[in-house]
């Protein structure tokens, strides 16, 4: 090992200690991640040692992107063997500092494709966690990688990682009157950037069924909101109710069956359910009022929502089928938005009150309320599929839109880099 | 602003014309006179005559106070002489409010408008309601807005 090598790990490991740790927080996994190597020979050889470092790299930029999970840098030099992958020397990554090991392989097929395979080490113990092989398409190695991260994440911290997921959101370009939206999906580590919808009219609130391949959306492209869905695929929209009532608010079930949504009915806005392909809107709510934002639970049997039936708006929780409907939120303030986390546990929020809109959790029993944001213009929470992690919009002083992100343990939000300004996002569930 | 209104009223007249009538594309071929002007001039004599195309309501509140009672008042009479016009009621709310709650927020605002000119007799025909909940500027207002 060189010594060049040796200080950056001792500067990393003074990094680690140096920040702010909260006392509850579980201690951070130093991941070693040896450059991925590969058996092919010759021309092919250096071809797959290309992607294999590429691999490795974006691999350490997924795994530092998280709050539970430090990658010592990866160093090119540093040559690592094909039997080495399955058979590391622990010793040497035990001295090196690190709790966990990452290594893979990559190796040409003969019908283009390309092997990826992944191994997951507990360097203290000296055990594998997990391996895993993928066979991806010569040009989708990134999807490989992040799968690998994927396998990383969930070994030592047992969540779903959230690195082959995507984030639809609302882009923004202009300002007042001439501002244009539209509805936006990207990797959530901002590749393969694409627009759904042509800027014509405004858009808002789009959200991704659970694998990805549909995203519902409101448009004002016939003078009043609408939802409509959209198949990614093909790019063709279609309307998800047949009246030309005031519809918004969509969001899939877990299962991706069913969508919920908003419609008004003269002033009372209620909650409807309706098939995700069509069929007849089926009537949730009936409290006078504005019923909105309905979330499924995770196991599709409840909707979490927002009312202001008792005079201010505030969370409900109800069973999927409208019955047992009961308060959520007595912490004083307006709470607005819900978001049901992917592991059941919590729901995310908006709250309103003197200091603007906050982001927030509480659990889904309505206790230990938590807000995570300062605001002042936050909203529109959504869960990464790790229930680690959140994704909202804040508004500044002169009404622009950005995309942060903010964990749950109560981090500093970061900003989402994206094109232009933007709304509404909204992560998706892991992609098959 | 004034001219981005006028475009934004022109494009109304298209595309309601087109999506909810379609009837009104199978009568015989319009008349001469350019419609537009027809338009702003009746537009103009509405404002003259009601005093204000625009009420507004106090903050997360759907309750007509007596101020905008008495433009609707006026608005009415107006409609009521004018019996061949249709108006499209668009509800604003604030931008403090989330976004879902921003939209029936203005929607309910319009339909406090829209029960209330048909209580001073305006035919329901004649109206329409729509909503922008936040996503234009303005503050807590709903205006009524002369489509055909």
């Amino acid at each position: 090992m060189t010594t060049g090598r040796i200080f950056s790990i001792a500067a990393f490991c003074a990094a680690v200690a140096a920040a702010p740790v909260q006392a509850q927080q579980p201690a951070i996994s130093v991941v070693a991640i040896p450059p991925m190597t590969t058996p092919d020979t010759g021309g092919k050889g250096s071809q797959s040692l290309g992607i294999a470092w590429q691999a490795t790299q974006m691999i350490a930029t997924d795994l530092r992107s998280t709050s539970e999970l430090m990658p010592l840098p990866p160093n090119q030099k540093d040559f690592y063997s094909y039997p080495e992958v399955t058979a590391p020397t622990f010793s040497k990554w035990r001295s090196a500092g690190a709790k966990t090991l990452v290594t893979g392989f990559v190796q040409s097929r003969a019908d283009g494709r390309l092997t990826f395979g992944c191994y997951v080490y507990d360097v203290d113990k000296g055990r594998e966690l997990a391996r895993k092989g993928f066979v991806v398409g010569g040009d989708d190695w990134r999807r490989a990688a992040h799968k690998c991260s994927g396998l990383a994440y969930t070994a030592v911290t047992g969540a779903p990682g959230v690195f082959d997921t995507r984030i639809t959101y609302v882009a923004e370009t202009g300002t007042g009157d001439a501002k244009v939206k539209r509805v936006a999906i990207m990797d959530s580590d901002g590749f393969d950037h694409r627009y759904l919808t042509s800027g014509d009219s405004i858009v808002l609130t789009p959200r991704l069924s659970p694998k990805g391949a549909q995203v519902a959306y409101v448009t004002f492209a016939g003078g009043k909101p609408a939802v409509r869905v959209l198949d990614i695929g093909s790019g063709a929209p279609r309307p998800l109710i047949v009246s030309d009532a005031i519809s918004f608010a969509p969001r899939f079930s877990p299962d991706g069956n069913r969508i919920a949504f908003s419609m008004m009915l003269g002033a009372n806005s209620d909650i409807y359910v309706i098939g995700a392909n069509g069929g007849f809107p089926q009537r949730l709510t009936t409290a006078p009022g504005i019923d909105t934002d309905p979330s499924f639970s995770p196991d599709g049997t409840k909707i979490v929502f927002e009312s202001d039936r008792s005079g201010t708006p505030q969370l409900y929780v109800m069973e999927a089928d409208g019955s047992k409907q009961r308060r959520l939120t007595f912490g004083g303030g307006w709470y607005a938005a819900p978001d049901w986390s992917p592991d059941g546990q919590w729901i995310a929020f908006t709250r309103r009150g003197a200091d603007g809109r906050r982001i927030g959790i509480i659990a889904a029993d309505g206790s230990g309320e938590k807000l995570l944001t300062t605001g002042p213009g936050d909203d529109g929470a959504s869960w990464a599929p790790s229930s680690r992690d959140i994704v909202f919009q804040r508004t500044d002083a002169v009404r622009r839109n950005q995309i942060y992100r903010v964990s749950i343990d109560g981090t500093e939000p970061r900003k989402i880099e994206i094109p232009q300004d933007g709304a509404d996002p909204d992560w998706s569930g892991v992609m098959d | 602003m004034r001219k981005a209104v006028a475009l934004l009223a022109a494009l109304l007249v298209a595309t309601s014309a087109a999506a909810q009538l379609p009837g009104l594309r199978k009568r015989a071929p319009q008349p001469a006179q350019p419609a537009l002007s027809g338009i702003d001039a009746l537009r103009a004599d509405f404002l003259m005559r009601s005093g204000a195309d625009t009420v507004y309501f106090g903050q997360d509140s759907a309750l007509l106070a007596v101020p905008a009672k008495a433009t609707l008042a006026a608005q009415a009479q107006w409609l009521l002489q004018h019996p061949e016009i249709v108006v499209r009621i668009e509800g604003q709310a604030d931008p403090g409010d989330t976004r879902d709650h921003a939209l029936a927020m203005g929607a309910r605002r319009a339909e406090e408008v829209r029960s209330y000119l048909v209580l001073l007799g305006v035919p329901a025909a004649q109206l329409s309601v729509a909503t922008w909940g936040k996503e234009r500027p303005g503050v807590g207002r709903v205006v009524t807005i002369l489509v055909r």
